[in-house]
Parts: C-alpha cells; sequence; structure tokens
C-alpha cells in the first residue's frame, strides 16, 4: 500500500511545475519531502503555522466550519496547502512553466 | 485675758484671709480678661482674612494661599520656553539644559502644555534617532532589538509604516509613552508633559507582538525534528491514516494543480487568441486523453460508462496486457472529465479480464464489471482497496462463459442487476446478494440454439424488453417476463458477428425508442425498427470492422460510429444518409472499440485497443437538435423505408426481367410502383 503512496507523491511531482512536494504531521515535522533538508524545515514550519491560523481564522469566523484547501500565490510561485487532522500536504508549483 | 488673745488672734486670722482672698480674686479677674482680650483679638483677624478670600474668588481669582505655588511654576516654565524656540539644539544638549532644571516639578500638568503647541513642521532632513521601545527588562530586550535590525537588512523590503510606530506631537501619548521609556533618559519624565526634550518627531520602533513566540516555536520544531528518526517516520507512512491522507489530498492537490486557468488573465494587454475561432469551425474536434502508463498500457478498452449522479466520472473497463503477466488482467478506472487531471480518479482491478462495467446507478459508490471468467465483480470506491468486495460465484447457477454485457435496470427501489454470457444465459441480480441470481434466463434460437450474446442494450426506462446482437450476426429482441420470456424476435441481415447495438433513447416529441442501430464485422451498420424483420437502412461507408455505435442522448437523428481503422464518424440522418456528418481519424489509427457520448451530447469518447479513451468536443450547433429535428427524423425514416421499397422493387424487376416471360409481363409492372 505504502506504493499507492510513493506513486500518488510522484505523480504530484512529475506535474508540469511542480518544484516540491512535502508532507508533515500536525507538529509541522516533515514526514516526506522531495526538497532539501533545509527548505523543507522552513516550508514545514511556516506553513504548519499559517495553516493552523487560517484553520482557526476559519472556525473563529464560522465554529459549524473547517478549512479544507488553502493556496497562497505570489509573484514567483504558488504554494498548496492541503490540511487534515493529522497530516498536511504541501506542493509548490511555479505556474509560469 | 488669754480668751482676749485668743479673740485679737482670731480677728487678725480673718483679715488675713480676706485679704488673700480679696489678692486671688482680683488676680483670677485679669487672667480672665486677658484671655477674653486676646481671643477677641485673633478672632477679629480671621475673620477679616476670610473676607478677603471671598472677595477674591469672587472676583476669579486665586486664593491667598496658591499665589506661592503658582508663583513657583511660573519661574520653572521660562528656561522651557526659550528650549522650545530653538528646535535645532541635540539631544545631548536639551538633556544638559533639562537637568539643570530637574526637580523642580513634580506633578507634570497638561493646561500648561497648550500654550507650547507652536507646532513648527518637522523637516525632512531630520536626523533620526532610533531608539527601541523597551519593556523595564532591559538586557533581553536589546538582544531583541538588533535581531529585528538585522531581519530589517535582510528584507529590505519592509515597509516603515508596517513595522515602526513615528509619533508626534499631537499623538496624545505622550503620558503613556514616558512610562513605558525609561531608556529615553531620565529627563523625560520629569518634564513637564507634552514638552519634549526637542522640537523633532520622536521615532521608536515597535516590534511585531509575535516575534518572541514565533522564534519559541521555530526553536521547538528545530528540537523535535531532531527527535523523530527515519523508523519513525516510516511508521508513520505505513500507518492507515496516512495513506489514506496522501490517497485524499494527493486528488485534491492534482486537481488543483491541473487547472491551467490563469486567473490573472489581463485582457487589456493580451492579444486576442485565433485557436478558439478555428475550433468553432470544426464540429469535432479533440479535447484530450485519459491514459496510465501503468493501468491502461496495452489494454484494449471494453466499455464505457457514465456516472449518473457524477455526470463527469467515467467508468472504462480494460482487458488484459499481454506485456505484463503479472498485473491484473482486469482493471476498471473511473476518470474525470471535469478536472484536468490526468490520473484516473480511482483505479480497480481484479483477475480476468473485464469485458464490461458499468455504475450500479443507484449506488454511487458501487461499480459492477462482468469478467470473462463469468464472474460478476463488484468494487467499492469507499474503501481503500483496488480488488473486488465481492464476486459471485462460478457455478452452474451463474455464468461460466464471458460476460460482455452488465446493466442495471428499474427504479430507486426495485432495481436489478442484468447480465448475460456468451451461451446465452440471461442472470438478473439483487446487489445485496451476489451469492446466487435472483433468475436466471436461456436466451435461445428457434432450434434450442443458445445465442452467444455479445452486446445488450435496454429501451429507455424499459425494464422488461431488451435487444442484443449475437456473434452469429443476428440481432433479437427479447423480454425478461412473461408468457413468452426469452427471444421474441430475429433481425437478421449482418453477414458477421455484431459488435454494437445502441436504442435511440432521445426524449422529445416523438417516441423513437423502436429505432435501434447495430454495427458488425462486415464493415456496416444497420438501422432497424423492432417492428420490421428488414433494416431500415445499411451504412456502407466503412471500410474496416465497425465496432461499435451509439446514439446521440440529445440528438434524435445524429449517433457515433468507430471503426477499427482509427476513424470515428458522426452520423446525421437529417442532413445525410450516404456519407457521415463529420468524420476524424484518431491519431495513428488504432482501432477503435468502443464509443459512448457524454450525458450533455457535447463530447464523444472513443476506447481504443491501446488502451487509451479519447474525448472529442462535438460543437454545439451541431450536437444540439433543433425543434423540428424530431418531425424531419420521421420524415427521413419515412423516406428511407420508401427507398427500400422502391430498391426492393428494382431488384424484382430486375429478376423479373432476365425471365423470358418477363417481355411479356414488363408491361402491367409500372401499376405496381
Amino acid at each position: 500500500m505504502s506504493n499507492e503512496v510513493e506513486d500518488t507523491l510522484k505523480r504530484i511531482q512529475s506535474h508540469k511545475g511542480v518544484v516540491g512536494t512535502i508532507v508533515v504531521n500536525s507538529e509541522g515535522i516533515p514526514i516526506k519531502t522531495t526538497l532539501d533538508n533545509t527548505t523543507t524545515v522552513q516550508y514545514a514550519g511556516l506553513i504548519s503555522a499559517l495553516a493552523d491560523k487560517a484553520r482557526s481564522v476559519v472556525r473563529d469566523l464560522d465554529p459549524s466550519n473547517d478549512l479544507t484547501f488553502l493556496r497562497i500565490r505570489s509573484k514567483k510561485n504558488e504554494i498548496m496547502v492541503a490540511p487534515d487532522k493529522e497530516f498536511i500536504l504541501i506542493v509548490v508549483q511555479n505556474p509560469t512553466d | 485675758m488669754m480668751s482676749d488673745r485668743k479673740a485679737e488672734l482670731e480677728r487678725k486670722k480673718a483679715k488675713l484671709q480676706a485679704l488673700r482672698e480679696e489678692k486671688d480674686r482680683r488676680r483670677r479677674e485679669k487672667e480672665l480678661k486677658d484671655v477674653e482680650e486676646a481671643t477677641s483679638r485673633v478672632l477679629g483677624s480671621a475673620g477679616d482674612r476670610k473676607e478677603l478670600d471671598e472677595m477674591l474668588s469672587s472676583l476669579g481669582v486665586a486664593p491667598v494661599s496658591d499665589i506661592l505655588s503658582s508663583l513657583s511654576s511660573a519661574n520653572s516654565l521660562t528656561p522651557d520656553n526659550s528650549i522650545n524656540h530653538t528646535p535645532d539644539t541635540s539631544l545631548q544638549s536639551n538633556g544638559l539644559v533639562n537637568n539643570v532644571y530637574t526637580g523642580k516639578r513634580k506633578t507634570p500638568q497638561l493646561s500648561v502644555v497648550a500654550v507650547q503647541s507652536t507646532s513648527i513642521p518637522p523637516k525632512e532632513i531630520v536626523s533620526y534617532t532610533k531608539q527601541t521601545q523597551t519593556t523595564p527588562s532591559g538586557h533581553e530586550r536589546d538582544a531583541h532589538a538588533t535581531d529585528y535590525y538585522d531581519e530589517y537588512n535582510l528584507n529590505p523590503g519592509l515597509e516603515w509604516e508596517d513595522e515602526f510606530t513615528v509619533l508626534t506631537y499631537d499623538d496624545g501619548q505622550g503620558e503613556d509613552e514616558e512610562g513605558s521609556l525609561p531608556h529615553l533618559g531620565g529627563f523625560g519624565s520629569k518634564l513637564p508633559p507634552g514638552i519634549l526634550p526637542h522640537g523633532l518627531p520622536q521615532v521608536k520602533e515597535v516590534q511585531p507582538a509575535v516575534t518572541a513566540v514565533e522564534q519559541e516555536q521555530a526553536k521547538q520544531e528545530i528540537k523535535e525534528i531532531r527527535e523523530l528518526s527515519e523508523e519513525e517516520k516510516q511508521m508513520i507512512i505505513l500507518s492507515e491514516d496516512f495513506q489514506r491522507f496522501v490517497d485524499r489530498a494527493g486528488k485534491i492537490v492534482e486537481r488543483a494543480l491541473g487547472e491551467s486557468v490563469d486567473i490573472y488573465t489581463d485582457y487589456i494587454g493580451g492579444a486576442g487568441e485565433d485557436g478558439i475561432d478555428e475550433k468553432s469551425h470544426q464540429r469535432i474536434a479533440l479535447n484530450r486523453w485519459f491514459y496510465d502508463e501503468r493501468w491502461s498500457k496495452n489494454r484494449c478498452v471494453t466499455s464505457l460508462d457514465w456516472c449518473p449522479q457524477y455526470p463527469e466520472l467515467l467508468l472504462a473497463s480494460y482487458n488484459n496486457n499481454e506485456d505484463s503477466p503479472n498485473d491484473p488482467d482486469g482493471v476498471a478506472l473511473i476518470w474525470n472529465t471535469k478536472f484536468k487531471k490526468t490520473t484516473p480518479e480511482f483505479i480497480f482491478h481484479c483477475q480476468s479480464g473485464v469485458m464490461s462495467a458499468t455504475f450500479a446507478r443507484f449506488h454511487p459508490n458501487l461499480i459492477l464489471g462482468g469478467t470473462y471468467s463469468g464472474q460478476i465483480v463488484l468494487w467499492d470506491n469507499r474503501v481503500q482497496k483496488r480488488t473486488p468486495i465481492q464476486r459471485t460465484p462460478l457455478s452452474a447457477t451463474a455464468h461460466t462463459h464471458p460476460v460482455y454485457c452488465v446493466n442495471v435496470v428499474g427504479t430507486q427501489n426495485a432495481h436489478n442487476l442484468i447480465s448475460i454470457s456468451t451461451d446465452g444465459r440471461l442472470c438478473s441480480w439483487s446487489l445485496d446478494m451476489l451469492s446466487q441470481p435472483q433468475e436466471t434466463l436461456e436466451l435461445h434460437r428457434m432450434q434450442s440454439k443458445p445465442v452467444a450474446v455479445t452486446c445488450l442494450d435496454f429501451p429507455h426506462s424499459d425494464v422488461n424488453n431488451f435487444v442484443v446482437g449475437s456473434e452469429e450476426g443476428a440481432a433479437y429482441s427479447a423480454c425478461r417476463h412473461g408468457a413468452k420470456a426469452g427471444i421474441v424476435d430475429t433481425y437478421d441481415g449482418h453477414q458477421g458477428p455484431i459488435t454494437g447495438i445502441g436504442v435511440n433513447a432521445v426524449q422529445g416529441g416523438i417516441d423513437f425508442s423502436h429505432l435501434f442501430l447495430t454495427s458488425a464485422i462486415d464493415w456496416s451498420m444497420k438501422l432497424w425498427s423492432l417492428k420490421d424483420a428488414k433494416p431500415i437502412y445499411s451504412f456502407e461507408d466503412n471500410s474496416d470492422y465497425v465496432l461499435d455505435v451509439a446514439w446521440s442522448p440529445t440528438h434524435p437523428a445524429l449517433f457515433a460510429a468507430v471503426d477499427c481503422g482509427g476513424r470515428l464518424d458522426l452520423w446525421n440522418l437529417n442532413q445525410d444518409t450516404e456519407v457521415p456528418a463529420a468524420s476524424i481519424y484518431v491519431e495513428g489509427n488504432p482501432g477503435l472499440n468502443k464509443v459512448s457520448w457524454t450525458p450533455s451530447g457535447l463530447h464523444v469518447t472513443v476506447g481504443d485497443n491501446q488502451g487509451k479513451i479519447w474525448v472529442y468536443d462535438v460543437a454545439e450547433n451541431f450536437a444540439h437538435p433543433r425543434h423540428d429535428e424530431w418531425n424531419k427524423f420521421l420524415y427521413t425514416i419515412q423516406e428511407l423505408r420508401n427507398s427500400q421499397v422502391d430498391e426492393e422493387l428494382e431488384k424484382l424487376n430486375l429478376s423479373v426481367s432476365s425471365t423470358p416471360l418477363s417481355s411479356m409481363t414488363s408491361l402491367s409492372l409500372p401499376p405496381l410502383r
């Protein structure tokens, strides 16, 4: 079954424009990554903090609501964040490619 | 004598006593008088003061007792005035000057300040003295301040306004600041409020409130990362939760990645695209294809079906891949036509090649497949399992031959799965119980020869009557129930095995559900009516095996056909019956095994024998019927019938004229026409 995990991540990574894929747990610790160590740690810490904040914003606005997806569009790239209860999938892509 | 003396003595004593008493009385009287005088004098002067104070206050002047203090404050103010008139003096000199006067005043009074508001606009050449706003714990904060500067230097893009609070005279925060700025120097707090030591706005940066927390977090993270070993990571990766998460999140991200729409499209600067216009002229154009290197490569597409609940989902079943004998023979993939992601939404497989597959229609999560072995398999997309969750037994009560057709018919409350194998056995199943069929029916020809069924179709919303195509080249109509359960009518005409069959299912003013099409190995397609044993028309434009045919779900006279040479044809019988209205060769000319319309009628999907599914756009004006198409189609059918009669008569005529007698009877023929 772990092959499927690998397959899925490989598929995402092979997508045109994708720079990196990171899976982190709820504490912001990277579990799987395709980026180098420093970048991964940086992304994992910052994005998980941002996702937590975004989730609390969504929940504060409406307690019955929850965060499902987070896209950060910047001049240089786009960060897609798919958060879950226990894990967060982070995909960095270069949309201009 | 004695007594005289005594008396004399007594008298003298009394006299003395009287004198003493007299003296005492006088002294007491004097004292009293003194006291009276003194009090009267004191009382009189106090009353005067009071009177004076009352007079003064009634006139609006401060009481005499306050005069002294006001005088002293006036003294302390005079030097400050001089300072404020020289705003360019530096901080140090100010400090010196001010230090001289510190201690003279203890309580700052706002009322005085108003006079000093000679608001001289701060000059822009100002040399800012930046100082940290600090909390009483000075040492630690200093470290932070330098950190902060580092950050600022690293990110020159940071805006001043975002990070610093610029305070000016009229901020009215003077009091608070002085309290919170012991580092500004002792003089600051001693000054009268509102009078700043120099005439310049004081700039202080305010540290973002979160920094400390973030730094803490960062430290924590670094620690925790070290705690997680490779083994622990592997444990997490192997956990079911993690796999489920990756499966779900991966799908979402892939969809998101597939969206190539640029939301920043600039219509002002951009040039118009010509491609769109070009496309609109075409009646049929390639949109995309579905292909999976691992699961569909070299596998022939054996069936296509659309999800009733989610019309964008396409179910495709695949036969075995001869090149990879280790992979499962049968594969069923669910593709998503809505998103541009290029990978299947769901992957299912089983041990035997899947010859036909269908959505369970009233159960959006269930997928049914008919296999080459004769088993019916059931997959569920809710479980993390690609293999079937249920399968029917391989026994004489069910199928023992390949199942080329499965179909779910009925209503939400009463529906069955119908499956037919090539030995002519029809089984109907309840989805709740796949251990044995609810009923079976043998499809036989006249001489009790079983019908090798290759394709099946039910007219729209019919559960009893259906049509099948067979390997013998004949099509049959049949029914499941009633006195004549089994084959009802035979439609002979094709010279080879029938590959595809389709009943006209367009809803509209006129019912055409008696019309059906067949495609066959004999390079032809035929249009039939259930009421006629002979075909209404035969389409013979193809020069290869015609492998499938499908009516448009929206246009009564439109259908698609595919052949083994890689050609996809769209026929519009209202426009032309001789040649297809649109025709396209699929890239690489693969054998096209299956064709299917999207429920919208705007796309045609074609499955080939290499494992690719091609999606073609059909031009809207071509796919959508005009309101008169139904009547027109009725007329077309009538025309076709008439010409068929003409042909037969001509044939008859020819055969008759070939006989010697014909010359005599030929005159009588014209009236027959």
